[in-house]
């Protein structure tokens, strides 16, 4: 104990990336050696949207340094049998001893081969939240990339309780990985389920505050009034899983009701492909000569390639053609005479005039007149005509957007639902232009720092796409990896390891298991080898239990550690890494990212060292370098790095040569060291070098950037590509590729996935399928009369901070942290009161934890915040929290055609006396 | 005292206090009715024939007695006891050091009083000993915080039932030593019983028509039937009976002193502790999100009915 | 004079607890105490329902009822309107705690660390014995408004002067400054829009003014 007066004290300035949401600016105070606080770092306010400041989250960061239940020394296991009831029986052990046995695996796999017999990768890494591992796993990227062949498929959730489809499609339709309203220029959002006020980070927070001010106005759709609802001006309290009929009936709205002429008929006619004209068969009408979709010219009156010059499309209406083609899948054509061609916007019409928000109202429980006003409201606030001024260049300004949440952007219904705000910003030209709905980020294409570039002519007028093949050549008929991305799921595309993590990664872990009859693939084997880094997915998965067993199995596993957890309970190696704090790592920033991070600069910053790590706990750049060393492996780790693949620009480039010799085995702060040069000399072009000690000093440095860059449109509009909207050709003849190959292989258990292949999508009772899958367990539906859901918390989010002692303190302000959140009215008539004690059961399991009573949620739903219920985690394991995670299960029934599923299950809930089992 | 995580739901409303426990609250119930009794008994000498001897020392010796009593239990619930002589640092505006301040006086006095029953040092610890029970009753009043302590019908009530112990008190004393009370003694207790309970009936009533935190409105409502019949209707009719001569005068005196004082007793620690709900926090309006009107205020935990004033 | 004010947009708070943690943070206070927090208030009824965060802490009132009842002069009303606790003379008798209508105060009587009995390194190094058993609150980080006397910066422009909370702040709803300039920032925000303070017929003036609407 001491209270005497600090004899050093510094302000080291460094970053958080705990979620997604990040990077974010911070300075860690540091006292005699000591990290005592965590600050914001003002020397970033002016190029920071978020004014150089973190979310408190980082504040936990002082207490992770210190937590005294850390893995300080790298251990091994001395019990063989692993499982939850096994104590792992961990010795501590000397980082060689470590390294040794993990090289030593390492090395037998390279000498028997990296792909095993059933042509899947023997070692497997499995990577937590959202990417965020990257931005703190130092140069273990160039390790993979000097590896070859590794399994990505079992993941900790992201693949598939991401949001996966906004993923997926938001890419395919307008390179929007992550996909966000301009907030800065909105005045019209409906968030659906889009809990951005917790999950966006300081940006979004900043941002979505300064709108409120200025008096915009966001809906919020949601069965529970999250932290977002409450700061929104309405909340539209809907039932669960039903969005895509809430969506289908705004575009009903102002399609049917208001009409064409009021919609943005230029964005429509030039941007998209409403004027491609439809064959009675559901396929582009072609010109027979090029093969191009043809469009309704009502210059000439004629058919015309979408891209003839001069010609003025029309947008609506039914035309006939004395001669045309098309081609279904496998390239087979078929050629009409004397055909009608609707245009794609004409089908939409049609196809959009049965989901009127009267419709809508008996499945969402939303009044029509509700759904009439907002999209009234919407289309009003859309200000079409109006344009906005940027750098000199005039845009539409479109300040309308609707944004979707976890859970309603994956799983079935989230195809359409991304489908149905992505037409809704197309029909009032808000698709990625000023104001409207914009995508921030690639990562199934490249490059991932400037989504501009991925931009280049596809078929059809379209931008191009890398799905996976198809073709009866080219299907992957054997999987290449555990979680069949490729054989099943051709949007996801094969660009590396952001595709294959992106595949349907329950499957990995259920296959394990059971297949399914009709299996008539390779049976799937364990990864000789598996690597767990900042992931935990025996908590993080559904299942949990179950994952947990098929996780005992593995043959060897080594888990970078920061304390025991329900994962590395079966590990045969614990390495404990440096954290946060401790550790060493430029990455990028700014430009356009995840969620709301779209700056007016971009650049890199720097996580340094602040104090020194505890214990043994070593830089992860440092445990890297050592493995490959072990592996044989400096050279082509080496030759990743200078090819810029762990830092953010290649070490040599035009003018400048930073790069590193693998023979004279550079050390972590000489990689650091080129990393920091090539950046700024890059980013810089040539004008500015700075070493790695002038960033230990600055922390970071930007160039300016155009906001320009935010929106693609003008991208768009200079490769005279239009996005893939309404009409869903591709996806239709690709859905029929992929069923002939599964049938050809006589495989139909991926049959029902194959439905969401439509080129419009239809309504088909979604929440329908877990009540169905529940029905097919032999369970009955009364008796599980409640919907689950799950909302994240910007407190705990991910990061290991369950296990914070100060996040656990600050989140229980918040209603229902840790706790069960139902309706008050529901709970009164189940003698629940508030803090009871409750059993919340599903057909595969209960979870436990106390009642939260709120007015903010519908009688018929419950919310269990977080994913806690931890049995291993120190600190977190006392705290009594419930998971949804425990109780859901895991089902091809429950897994859509992208290969995700949903946070959400079927329950019933009860009061029980003490602590339950 | 612990600081225990309140669920996320009560965080704004209001709660019963946590840091004046038993401890705190011994004071304001013992040495409240030592003040009490020390006027009390003062009255009786220097209006009355007074008691013998013994029986005044007796009386003045309880009367200290609880005082330093309760003052020592306060002293035990400090968080720095050993700098507890601070607390005579602000007399201008601090009932408590007051409080302090007329203790020393008393003590001083009181020593006197009981060394040599002297009439003006029996007087005078009377009139400290009702100074020390003012002070109280302001001490509580002043906690703005604490909205059963700071009506201003707080103030009456503590001292009407503090003189209504000390009464209580003075009435076993004398039957103990079988000293026969007086008529205009008896007649006196029950006016301090009379006048207890209309002033608890004031106060009642005032908190309710201006306002006051649920939990503390029923905590006061759930007590006052059994208040008014045994610490005021039965030691009245006990008193009665003896003034209308039934046997056992005495024991009579000696049944309603207590009861007087159970129930004054019972009364302090139910608003020192079971009643004493803080204040809460308050939205005046609800806060306008980007569109839309505010919303209307919201008192958590204060039922807010029309014409009812608040605060 | 000066009298330093604080200012919360109640349109722009999210209920984070940043500012919670970041107080926390800066003034090293243990487990379970929080010299300020974010209520998360629920009012109405399914489905017409609102709920609000509530940023409470010490009001610094000009006329503060803990300062009055203090009965040693450990709490203090200064000339530049902040309350403050001289933890050398307070005995820890709780009356000011009782006297707050914001329950801004608290007493911790023993000493305890997050991870148990023993403190963490960085608990250890800012471990106050003397904050043990006295009365603890918002000190609106009166070092930094004292060190801005110094330095001569201004408090709510200089982060550096400025209490924690309102720099760590990601929704921009904190502003700090003296209000009886009326250039201070906090002075400019106050004409603007429509504000109450808390409690305001105790008859406190409380120093921290809760903004709900543009003016």
């Amino acid at each position: 104990m001491e209270a005497a007066q600090p004899k050093s004290v510094k302000h080291v300035p460094t970053l958080c990336y705990n979620c997604v949401s990040g990077p974010d600016f911070m300075c860690v105070k540091v006292v005699d050696g000591v990290a005592t606080e965590i600050e914001p770092n003002f020397a970033a306010a002016d190029i920071h949207p978020a004014k150089g400041k973190v979310c408190v989250k980082a504040y936990g960061l002082v207490q992770k340094t210190y937590n005294p239940n850390r893995i300080l020394t790298p251990m091994k296991r001395t019990n063989p049998k692993k499982g939850r009831n096994e104590d792992p029986g961990f010795v501590p052990i000397s980082w060689d001893e470590a390294l040794d046995l993990v090289a030593g695996k390492l090395n037998a796999v390279r000498a028997k081969g990296l792909v095993d017999a059933a042509g899947l990768p023997r070692v497997a890494v499995s990577l937590g939240h959202g990417g965020t591992p990257s931005n703190y796993m130092g140069t273990f990227p160039a390790f993979l990339a000097a590896w070859g062949e590794v399994d990505f498929s079992f993941g900790s959730g992201q693949g598939v309780k991401c949001v996966h489809s906004e993923h997926l499609y938001g890419e395919f339709w307008h390179r929007g990985f992550t996909v966000a309203s301009d907030t800065p220029n909105a005045r019209y959002v409906i968030a659906v389920g889009a809990n951005v006020d917790v999950t966006g980070g300081p940006c979004a927070v900043i941002r979505h505050a300064d709108a409120r001010v200025r008096g915009y106005k966001r809906v919020q759709v949601e069965p529970s009034l999250t932290a977002t609802g409450a700061c929104s001006a309405e909340w539209v309290p809907i039932r669960p899983k039903t969005d895509p009929a809430f969506l289908f009936a705004l575009i009903h709205v102002l399609v049917r009701e208001n009409g064409l002429a009021k919609l943005d008929i230029p964005f429509l006619r030039d941007r998209t492909a409403s004027p491609y004209l439809v064959a009675p068969d559901g396929l582009y009408l072609r010109d027979p000569q090029s093969g191009k979709p043809l469009v309704w010219d009502e210059v000439s009156a004629t058919a015309v390639p979408h891209d003839a010059v001069g010609a003025r499309p029309a947008v609506a209406g039914s035309y006939r053609l004395a001669h045309a083609v098309v081609v279904d899948a496998d390239k087979e054509r078929r050629e009409y005479s004397d055909v009608e061609g609707k245009t794609a916007y004409e089908m939409l019409s049609q196809h959009i005039d049965k989901y009127t928000p009267e419709w809508a109202e008996t499945i969402c429980d939303v009044k029509a007149e509700t759904i009439r006003r907002i999209a009234n409201e919407y289309l009003e606030a859309a200000s079409i005509g109006e344009t906005i001024v940027i750098d000199g260049q005039t845009l539409p300004l479109r300040p309308v957007a609707v944004t979707l949440g976890k859970s309603v952007n994956n799983g079935w219904g989230a195809f359409e639902c991304c489908w149905a705000r992505t037409v809704l910003a197309a029909l009032v030209g808000a698709l990625e232009n000023p104001g409207g709905l914009v995508g921030t980020t690639v990562r199934l294409n490249k490059s991932r720092d400037n989504r501009h570039l991925s931009v280049k002519p596809g078929e059809d007028g379209f931008m191009v796409q890398y799905f996976n093949p198809t073709t009866k050549e080219e299907w992957q008929s054997a999987p290449s990896t555990r979680n069949l991305h490729q054989t099943l799921v051709p949007i996801v595309g094969h660009n590396g390891a952001w595709s294959q993590a992106l595949g349907p990664t329950q499957l990995a872990w259920m296959f394990q298991g059971e297949r399914p009859d009709d299996w008539s693939m390779p049976m799937p084997t364990l990864p000789d080898v598996w690597l767990v880094y900042r992931s935990n997915p025996s908590i993080s998965f559904w299942d949990t239990k179950h994952l947990a067993e098929v996780a005992a199995k593995f043959p060897f596993m080594a888990c970078v550690a920061y304390t025991v957890d329900e994962t590395n309970y079966m590990a045969d190696v614990l390495l404990p890494e440096a954290t946060d704090l401790e550790s060493t790592q430029m990455i990028r920033m700014g430009g356009t990212k995840y969620m709301e991070q779209f700056w007016d600069y971009k650049g890199v910053v720097l996580r340094q060292k602040a104090v020194e790590p505890q214990g043994e706990a070593r830089d992860f750049t440092w445990i890297t370098t050592e493995l490959a060393k072990r592996t044989g492996l400096l050279e082509p780790y080496f030759g990743a790095i200078n090819k810029g693949v762990s830092g953010v620009s290649p070490l040599k480039g035009k003018g400048y040569d930073f790069s590193l010799d693998p023979a004279s085995e550079p050390g972590s702060e000489q990689i650091w060291d080129a990393v920091c040069r090539a950046a700024t000399v890059t980013l810089s072009e040539g004008r500015e070098e700075h070493d790695l000690e002038w960033f230990r000093e600055h922390g970071f440095y930007a160039v300016p950037m155009s906001r320009l860059e935010w929106y693609l449109t003008p991208t768009m509009e200079k490769l005279g590509l239009r996005y893939e909207l309404p009409y869903q050709e591709r996806l239709l003849r690709t859905g029929r590729e992929l069923g002939r190959r599964l049938h050809e292989q006589k495989m139909n258990w991926w049959d029902e996935q194959l439905s969401e292949y439509t080129a419009l999508p239809e309504w088909h009772d979604v929440p329908g399928r877990w009540i169905r899958n529940l029905e097919k367990s032999g369970a009955r539906i009364e008796d599980f009369p409640f919907w689950l859901l799950t909302t994240k918390s910007m407190q705990y989010h991910a990061g290991g901070n369950a296990a914070i002692e100060v996040m656990h303190e600050v989140a229980q302000n918040l209603r229902g942290h840790a706790g069960v959140i139902m309706n008050a009215k529901t709970a009164a008539g189940l003698g629940i009161a508030e803090g009871d004690r409750v059993e919340v059961r599903s057909h595969i399991g209960a979870t436990y934890g106390k009642a939260s009573l709120m007015q903010g949620i519908r009688p018929d739903t419950l919310v269990i915040i977080g994913q806690f219920d931890h049995w291993a985690t120190p600190f977190a394991k006392t705290i009594g929290a419930p998971s949804l995670n425990t109780i859901a299960p895991m089902s091809i029934d429950l897994t859509d055609a992208t290969g995700s599923g949903a946070d959400i299950v079927r329950v019933g809930v009860r009061k029980v006396e003490g602590v339950a089992a | 005292m612990k600081n225990p995580i309140l669920r996320a739901a009560n965080l704004a409303s209001p709660k019963q206090q946590r840091n004046w426990d038993w401890r705190a609250a011994s004071n304001f119930i013992a040495g409240g009715a030592g003040g009490g009794l020390l006027l009390l008994t003062s009255l009786a000498t220097s209006l009355a024939a007074g008691f013998a001897p013994e029986v005044t020392r007796s009386a003045i010796l309880l009367g200290l007695m609880l005082i330093g009593g309760g003052l020592t239990c306060v002293w035990f619930e400090i968080g720095r006891p050993w700098r507890a002589l601070n607390v005579y640092r602000h007399f201008s505006t601090s009932w408590m050091t007051r409080e302090a301040v007329v203790a020393l006086v008393l003590f001083s006095f009181g020593a006197l009083a009981l060394l040599t029953l002297h009439p003006v040092f029996v007087v005078a610890a009377g009139i400290l000993g009702l100074g020390f029970l003012y002070s109280q009753a302001r001490i509580l009043a002043a906690n703005k915080g604490i909205p059963a302590w700071r009506h201003p019908r707080s103030i009456a009530l503590m001292v009407a039932t503090g003189l209504a112990e000390g009464g209580g008190f003075l009435a076993c004393v004398v039957s103990i030593s079988s000293a026969a009370l007086a008529a205009p003694a008896l007649l006196a207790l029950i006016a301090l019983i009379a006048i207890r309970v209309w002033f608890w009936k004031a106060y009642l009533g005032g908190l309710v028509a201006d306002g006051a935190p649920d939990g503390a409105l029923r905590v006061l409502s759930g007590l006052d039937a059994r208040f008014v019949v045994l610490g005021h209707v039965l030691p009245a009719l006990a008193v009665a009976a003896a003034l209308a001569g039934m046997p056992g005068r005495a024991g009579l005196a000696f049944a309603a002193g207590i009861m007087v004082v159970a129930s004054g007793w019972f009364l302090k620690y139910t608003l020192v502790r079971r009643a004493a709900f803080t204040q809460g926090l308050a939205l005046s309006r609800l806060p306008v999100r980007g569109r839309g009107p505010a919303g209307a205020a919201t008192k958590p935990g204060w039922k807010v009915t029309p014409g009812t004033k608040t605060g | 004079m000066t009298r330093y004010v604080m200012s919360i947009d109640l349109r722009r708070c999210v209920g984070c607890q940043t500012c919670t943690a970041a107080c926390k943070g800066a003034n090293a206070t243990p487990p379970g105490i929080q010299w300020r927090r974010v209520l998360d208030i629920e009012s109405g009824e399914f489905p017409d329902v609102r709920r609000t965060f509530l940023p409470v802490a010490c009001m610094h009132c000009a006329n503060p009822p803990c300062e009055a009842v203090c009965p040693t002069r450990a709490t203090t009303k200064r000339a530049d309107g902040l309350v403050a606790i001289d933890y050398d003379l307070c005995i820890g008798c709780a009356n000011c705690v009782m006297a707050c209508p914001y329950d801004a105060r608290s007493i911790v009587h023993e000493s305890h660390f997050a991870y148990g009995d023993m403190p963490m390194a960085s608990e250890a190094k800012r471990f106050d014995p003397d904050r043990i058993g006295v009365s603890m609150k918002c000190t609106f980080c009166v070092d930094r408004i004292d060190l801005a006397a110094i330095t001569g910066q201004i408090p709510g422009v200089d982060p550096e002067v400025t209490p924690a909370c309102v720099n760590s702040c990601i929704s921009g709803a904190m502003q700090f400054g003296d209000i009886e300039d009326p250039q201070s920032s906090v002075s400019r925000l106050l004409q603007e829009t429509q504000h109450y303070r808390m409690h305001e017929e105790l008859g406190t003036e409380p120093g921290v003014y809760y903004i709900w609407d543009q003016s």
